[in-house]
């Protein structure tokens, strides 16, 4: 969604070629992201020329303060949905950001990563605006990501197993 | 108006900036070196959003007021007080990466 695109954009702005092919999944309910992303693979391709990326949506896992209950029942829709297309897609790196669609795309890679078909690295950056407290999303991949960046020395304090590099985005 | 696309333009020609406490309208603002005022709603807000607000305001990039309390903000303000916010840097994620990658 909206701010963890931008987010996410500016912190693939630095990266290298090497980091290729990207794939990007987002929610379905998601309006605006693909012209995001779009406009950013478009300039980036300009000093790059093998640029290569794909788009795909799935379920949103979870709407603004919806219910425990319901939540649970659509973030395992959404994990049913997004393990064919992880498996797919068999990522060395996960990126993500925050917005609940990461739940479901990483505990898919999770999945084939304790089945043996393929590890992913997965890093989690947790958005400039949480300065003292973790999204729903943050305390959960908190325990299940390879690397957990924070951006505000506070929660650095707090959850000593992050990695903080200063504002980042 | 009630919506754009991109407030880019417009805040580009403003010299202050009111908002509220949303992440993007106050690091857009911030970023193009506008001053800023940040007006708080507690009632609409939920806690995550108060968060960024009021850092930024304890580390003096802007000031802070509710809606009873705007008119006599703008009043009393003094913009120099602001401080500059400097940029982020994602270069740093981009060498952090390379190194978790393993391509150095």
């Amino acid at each position: 969604t909206g701010g963890h695109t931008t987010e996410i954009l500016r912190l693939l702005s630095c990266l290298s070629e090497s980091y290729s092919p990207r794939h990007y999944i987002f929610a379905d309910s998601d309006k605006m992201s693909e012209a995001k992303i779009r406009s950013f693979e478009q300039k980036r391709a300009e000093t790059f020329s093998n640029s290569q990326f794909t788009l795909d949506r799935i379920p949103r896992s979870r709407g603004v303060r919806q219910s425990w209950t319901s939540s649970v029942v659509t973030t395992l829709y959404s994990i049913l949905y997004s393990l064919p297309l992880t498996y797919k897609l068999k990522p060395d790196l996960i990126l993500c950001n925050g917005p609940g669609t990461c739940v479901p795309v990483c505990i898919s890679a999770l999945l084939l990563g304790l089945l043996g078909m393929k590890r992913a690295i997965i890093v989690y950056v947790e958005s400039i605006c949480r300065v003292e407290t973790l999204s729903l999303s943050g305390k959960i991949l908190y325990y299940f990501s390879d690397y957990f960046i924070v951006q505000w020395p506070d929660l650095k304090e707090k959850y000593p197993k992050s990695v903080y590099l200063g504002r980042i985005v | 108006f009630r919506f754009k696309d991109s407030l880019a333009e417009d805040l580009r020609r403003a010299d202050l900036v009111i908002s509220h406490a949303g992440a993007g309208s106050c690091l857009e603002t911030l970023e193009e070196g506008k001053p800023l005022i940040v007006v708080i709603n507690e009632k609409l807000m939920n806690n995550h959003q108060l968060e960024l607000a009021k850092r930024l305001h304890r580390d003096g990039h802007v000031l802070y007021c509710n809606c009873s309390t705007l008119v006599e903000t703008l009043q009393s303000m003094d913009l120099s007080t602001l401080k500059p916010f400097p940029p982020g840097q994602p270069e740093k994620f981009a060498l952090f990466m390379d190194k978790v990658v393993g391509f150095q």
